[in-house]
C-alpha cells in the first residue's frame, strides 16, 4: 500500500528529538491557550506564526498542530472542572462534565474525556491517511472554475448551516473578502484599496484580525460578565486512570458512533462544535441512563469529546487536499502553509511529499503526546485559571499586542488589533459569527483568482460555472446549501403545519 | 448574564445594531468607491482590478441594509438593554487602559509601555481583599517584559520595537562594551 509506505516515510522523517520536543512544546502552548480566557487555538496559532518563519515547513507544522490539539485537550479541562468552554466546541462537555466534577468524580470526567478524545482524533487521522491522497487525485483534474465552485460551496455552507443570522454571516464575510483584497493587486499589481496610505499597501493581515477579533474582544465580553472562577480541585493517579480505561471498553458503541459523526461533520464544513452537540443529543437520545445525562453521567462525556477531536482531525482533510479549511483555526494554518510559500490544494500531495506526510505521521505522533502530557499536567494548569484576572490580563493584552506587531513590524498593525478587538466584542454581543470573517480574509485572493480565471475563460459568463456536470453539481449544490434556511422552513411549512397545529394544545 | 444590572441600562440593543449595519455599510461603501477608482469593467486584459471587490461591497452594502431594516423592523423586541450602565464601566476600565496603551507604544516602545501597563493593571486592582505589595507589582510587570525579550527577541529573533529608551540603552550597553 502506497499510503502505508508514505506514512512510513513520515514517521522516518519526524522521529527525531528535536521535533519531539517541538510537540511538547506545541502541546503545551496550546494547552496554555486553550485554558487562558481571552486565547484560544484560533489566536494561539495566529500568534505563533511569526515565530516559525525562521522553521523549516514541517518543524513549523509540527508546532502549529501540536497546538491545535493542545487547545482542543486544553478545553476540556476548563469545561470540566471550571463549566468555561475554553473553545466552543466544548461546550457540549459542561453538560455532563462539569457535574461529575461537582461529585468529586473530576479526575475521571478528564480521563474519559482525554482517552476519547485520542480515539476521535485518532479515527480523524485514519480518515485522512486513506481518503486524503484519493481526493487529492481527484482534485488534480479541477480548473479555476471547479475551484471556485468548491470555495463557493465552503462559503455558502457557512451561510446556510450557521446558527447565526444569515445576513450578518454575509456582512462577516464580506468584510473578510474586502480586507483581502487591501493592498497589491496580485494579477494587474494594481494598489488596491488603499486611498494612498502607505500603511495600507502591504494589506491587512489576516493575523491582526484574528489576534484582535478573538483576543481582545474576548477578554472585552469576560470583562463584562464579571469574572469568576470557582473551579474544582482534580488529582489524576494511575489508579483514576486505569479505572477509568477499564470502562472505556463499555461505551464501544457510543465512541463508534461519535466517531463518524465527527469524521462527518469535520469533512463537510459542519465543524467541530456542530459535530459535539449532534453526538451529545444522540448519544443521550439512545442511552440506557437517559435520566442521567446532565447530571454526571460519563457518556456525556465522552460522546461530545470524541465527536469534537474527530471533527477538529478531519476538518484538515479538505484543508490540505483542496485548501479549504473546515474551521477558524485551520483558517489561520492555511494562511501559515501560504506565508511559508507552499501551495494548499491537490499538488501539495505531489509537490510537498514530504511535508504532507511529515504532518499526517506527526499526528498520529501528536495526539498520543498530547494525551500524556496532558494527563501529566492537569493540575498545573488548572492553578493557572486561579491566578488573578488583574494579572493574567494585562500579560495576555501584552502578548496580543507584540504578537499583531510582530506580524510585519508595524505600530500600525497594533492599533487596527484594537479596532478589531472593540469590532470583535459587537460582533459577539449582537451575534456576529467570527470565523466567517477569518475564512474569506484568508482564502479572499485564491477566490478572486479562482474567480478572475473562470470569467477570463468564458469571457465574464457566468454559465461556465454549469459547463460540465462536475462544477455545474458543485454550484448548484453551493446555491441550495445558501438558500437552505428558506428551503427547509418552506418545507417545514408544507409538511410541519398540521404537526404543530396539533401539538399546540399540549403546550398550553 | 447579570439581570440584576438591567435597570440602569445605558443603551438598547436596537441602537447598537443601527449603528454597527451604518458602519458595515459605510464599509461597503468604501469598498465601492475605491473599487471605482481601478475600473469594475472588462479591460484588455480581461476584468479590470475593481471587478470582484466592487462586488464584494455591494453584497456587503446590501446586507448591511438589510441587517438595518430588519432592526427596524423589530424595534420593540429589540429595546432590550444591550449593556447597562455598571457593565460598560467595567468594559470601558479595561479599554480605555488598552487604547493608552496601544497609543503609548510608538513613543514609549513595547518594553516601557508593557511593564507600566501590566503595573498599572495590578495596581488599581481594588477587588482584592489586600492590595499588591510594590515588590510583586515590580517582579510580575519586570518579569513579563523580560520573558518577551528573551523569547522573541534573542530567541526567535523577531525583534521588538524597543522605543527611544531602549535605544539609548542598547548604545550605552555597546559603549560600555
Amino acid at each position: 500500500m502506497s499510503e502505508f509506505d508514505s506514512l512510513l516515510q513520515g514517521m522516518n522523517l519526524i522521529l527525531t528529538p528535536g521535533h519531539i520536543g517541538l510537540m511538547v512544546i506545541g502541546v503545551l502552548l496550546g494547552i496554555l491557550v486553550g485554558v487562558l480566557p481571552g486565547l484560544g487555538a484560533p489566536n494561539g496559532v495566529a500568534l505563533l506564526l511569526p515565530l516559525t518563519f525562521t522553521m523549516s515547513p514541517v518543524s513549523a507544522i509540527i508546532l502549529l498542530s501540536c497546538m491545535y490539539w493542545g487547545a482542543l485537550f486544553g478545553g476540556s479541562i476548563t469545561s470540566i472542572l471550571f463549566n468555561i468552554p475554553g473553545e466552543p466546541s466544548s461546550v457540549a462537555t459542561t453538560f455532563d462534565g462539569y457535574p461529575m466534577a461537582r461529585e468529586g468524580r473530576a479526575a475521571e470526567a478528564l480521563t474519559a474525556a482525554f482517552s476519547s478524545a485520542l480515539i476521535g482524533a485518532l479515527a480523524g487521522v485514519l480518515l485522512l491517511t486513506f481518503l486524503s491522497t484519493r481526493i487529492a487525485a481527484f482534485a488534480m483534474t479541477f480548473s479555476s472554475p471547479e475551484f471556485f465552485a468548491v470555495y463557493l460551496l465552503a462559503f455558502c455552507t457557512f451561510i446556510g448551516m450557521s446558527k447565526n443570522p444569515p445576513l450578518k454571516t454575509v456582512v462577516a464575510m464580506m468584510i473578510g473578502f474586502a480586507m483581502a483584497a487591501v493592498g497589491m493587486d496580485t494579477v494587474s499589481g494594481n494598489l488596491r484599496l488603499t486611498f494612498d496610505q502607505p500603511v495600507l499597501m502591504t494589506g491587512i493581515s489576516f493575523e491582526v484580525a484574528v489576534i484582535g477579533l478573538f483576543g481582545i474582544g474576548e477578554i472585552l465580553c469576560t470583562v463584562e460578565e464579571g469574572l469568576v472562577f470557582r473551579g474544582e480541585h482534580a488529582r489524576i493517579t494511575p489508579m483514576v486512570i486505569l479505572r477509568t480505561w477499564a470502562k472505556l471498553p463499555r461505551y464501544w458503541f457510543t465512541i463508534l458512533r461519535s466517531t463518524i459523526v465527527g469524521c462527518w461533520m469535520g469533512v463537510t464544513p459542519g465543524g467541530p462544535t456542530a459535530a459535539s452537540f449532534m453526538s451529545y443529543s444522540i448519544a443521550r437520545r439512545f442511552s440506557k441512563n437517559r435520566d442521567n445525562f446532565g447530571k454526571g453521567e460519563l457518556e456525556g462525556v465522552i460522546a461530545p469529546e470524541t465527536a469534537d477531536h474527530a471533527a477538529g482531525t478531519s476538518a484538515l482533510l479538505p484543508m490540505l487536499t483542496l485548501g479549504i479549511p473546515g474551521s477558524a483555526t485551520a483558517a489561520v494554518m492555511l494562511g501559515g502553509l501560504m506565508i511559508w510559500g507552499l501551495h494548499p490544494g491537490p499538488t501539495l500531495f505531489v509537490e510537498q511529499h514530504d511535508f504532507v506526510w511529515g504532518l499526517i505521521a506527526s499526528m498520529y505522533l501528536g495526539n498520543v503526546v498530547s494525551l500524556i502530557v496532558v494527563l501529566a499536567t492537569v493540575p498545573l494548569f488548572a492553578s493557572i485559571l486561579r491566578i488573578p484576572f488583574s494579572i493574567i490580563a494585562p500579560i495576555i493584552i501584552m502578548v496580543c499586542a507584540i504578537g499583531a506587531y510582530s506580524v510585519h513590524n508595524s505600530m500600525f498593525d497594533v492599533l487596527l488589533m484594537l479596532g478589531f478587538g472593540a469590532l470583535g466584542y459587537l460582533f459577539k454581543k449582537l451575534g456576529y459569527p467570527i470565523a466567517p470573517l477569518v475564512l474569506a480574509a484568508v482564502l479572499g485572493d485564491k477566490a478572486e483568482d479562482a474567480f478572475r480565471q473562470s470569467m477570463l475563460f468564458s469571457d465574464g459568463q457566468l454559465g461556465i460555472f454549469w459547463s460540465n456536470p462536475l462544477v455545474g453539481s458543485l454550484t448548484t449544490a453551493a446555491l441550495l446549501m445558501l438558500f437552505w434556511p428558506l428551503i427547509s422552513s418552506g418545507i417545514g411549512a408544507l409538511f410541519g403545519w398540521r404537526s404543530r397545529h396539533a401539538s399546540k394544545p399540549k403546550t398550553l | 448574564m447579570s439581570q440584576s444590572s438591567q435597570s440602569t441600562s445605558l443603551v438598547s440593543t436596537r441602537g447598537i445594531e443601527l449603528g454597527l449595519s451604518v458602519f458595515t455599510l459605510a464599509i461597503g461603501a468604501v469598498v465601492m468607491f475605491g473599487s471605482l477608482e481601478q475600473g469594475i469593467g472588462w479591460g484588455d486584459s480581461g476584468p479590470e482590478p475593481g471587478y470582484f471587490p466592487f462586488y464584494i461591497g455591494l453584497l456587503l452594502s446590501l446586507a448591511s441594509l438589510a441587517n438595518g431594516v430588519l432592526t427596524l423592523v423589530r424595534w420593540k423586541p429589540l429595546s432590550v438593554s444591550f449593556v447597562s450602565r455598571e457593565q460598560f464601566k467595567q468594559v470601558l476600565s479595561v479599554f480605555i487602559p488598552i487604547a493608552l496603551f496601544v497609543c503609548a507604544m510608538p513613543f514609549t516602545g513595547i518594553y516601557i509601555a508593557s511593564a507600566v501597563f501590566i503595573a498599572w493593571f495590578m495596581w488599581r486592582d481594588k477587588v482584592r481583599a489586600k492590595p499588591y505589595g510594590k515588590w510583586m507589582i515590580g517582579s510580575v510587570s519586570g518579569g513579563a517584559v523580560l520573558a518577551s525579550y528573551l523569547i522573541f527577541a534573542l530567541w526567535f529573533k523577531v525583534p521588538l520595537d524597543a522605543g527611544p529608551m531602549g535605544d539609548l540603552i542598547a548604545m550605552a550597553g555597546r559603549s560600555m562594551r
